[in-house]
């Protein structure tokens, strides 16, 4: 983990157990921010969640090498708040203007709804062999 | 991680109180521990939050198949006094309809 004031870069393998390390990260993270907003947190939290395990689960689904790994960059400005997820997986084919939320009784399917709600903003470009994940949260 | 208190009640009801997050991790926990309370004949599944700091879309899907499964064998799941970041994906999610929070173990038990 390397840092600089009000932003933090992680670099972890692409697996479950990686979803805590994100967790973990932001919680320092945000404590370092001072920033009192619970929505504002959680929100964007929730999101960054949502897409490390996406992620994940793409990965899985699509990709019998286990080497991969992904980087988690989190910065902040006054009125922003920015995570941009790197990793060296196969080009997901996802239309984020396609996604819409789940129905009640279906168990799966919600991840990427709940994300473009929790968010000001989310990216998703496939560049130099590399997807890229750009979210971004109003404070 | 997730550590799961296991509280048997007596007619065929149990009370599970998750503390931590219950994410794409953990999620397959909770499931398993609601399937294998269910095989062994509890139909009234109260699912305390309250010490259940994060819930992501996984966990939201593990809730939903656990609530099917108690209502296929003739039972319910309930949800009891969730944290604000659970309160705020059950109703980003409009799962509260289905998954109304109860304000404590007791309300979800006289419900």
């Amino acid at each position: 983990m390397t840092e600089r004031p009000g932003s933090v870069v992680i670099d972890v393998a692409v697996e479950p157990e990686s979803i805590d390390l994100v967790q973990n990260a932001f919680e320092t993270w945000w404590t370092s921010l001072g920033d009192d907003s619970l929505e504002t947190r959680f929100s964007f939290e929730t999101a960054i969640v949502e897409i490390a395990a996406n992620v994940v689960e793409h990965s899985r689904r699509s990709d019998a090498d286990h080497g991969r790994r992904f980087t988690l960059e989190l910065s902040a400005t006054d009125d922003r708040l920015t995570a941009v997820f790197h990793d060296n997986g196969m080009p997901s084919e996802i239309d984020l203007s396609a996604v819409s939320m789940a129905d009640l009784e279906d168990e799966d399917g919600r991840g990427l709804a709940l994300a473009l709600l929790s968010l000001e903003s989310l990216d998703y470009e496939h560049v130099d062999g590399k997807n890229v994940w750009t979210l971004v949260c109003r404070r | 991680m997730l550590s799961i208190r296991v509280d048997s009640l007596e007619y065929n009801r149990v009370t599970l109180t998750p503390q931590g997050r219950l994410t794409l991790l953990t999620a397959p926990q909770l499931r398993e521990e609601i399937v294998a309370r269910l095989a062994a004949g509890d139909r009234l599944i109260v699912v305390d939050l309250s010490g259940t700091t994060f819930v992501d879309s996984s966990g939201l899907g593990a809730l939903v198949s656990c609530l099917k499964s108690a209502r296929q064998a003739g039972g319910d799941l309930r949800l009891v006094a969730p944290t604000e970041q659970v309160s705020m994906v059950l109703r980003l999610t409009n799962l509260d309809r289905i998954l109304k929070p109860r304000a404590s173990v007791a309300a979800a038990l006289d419900d």
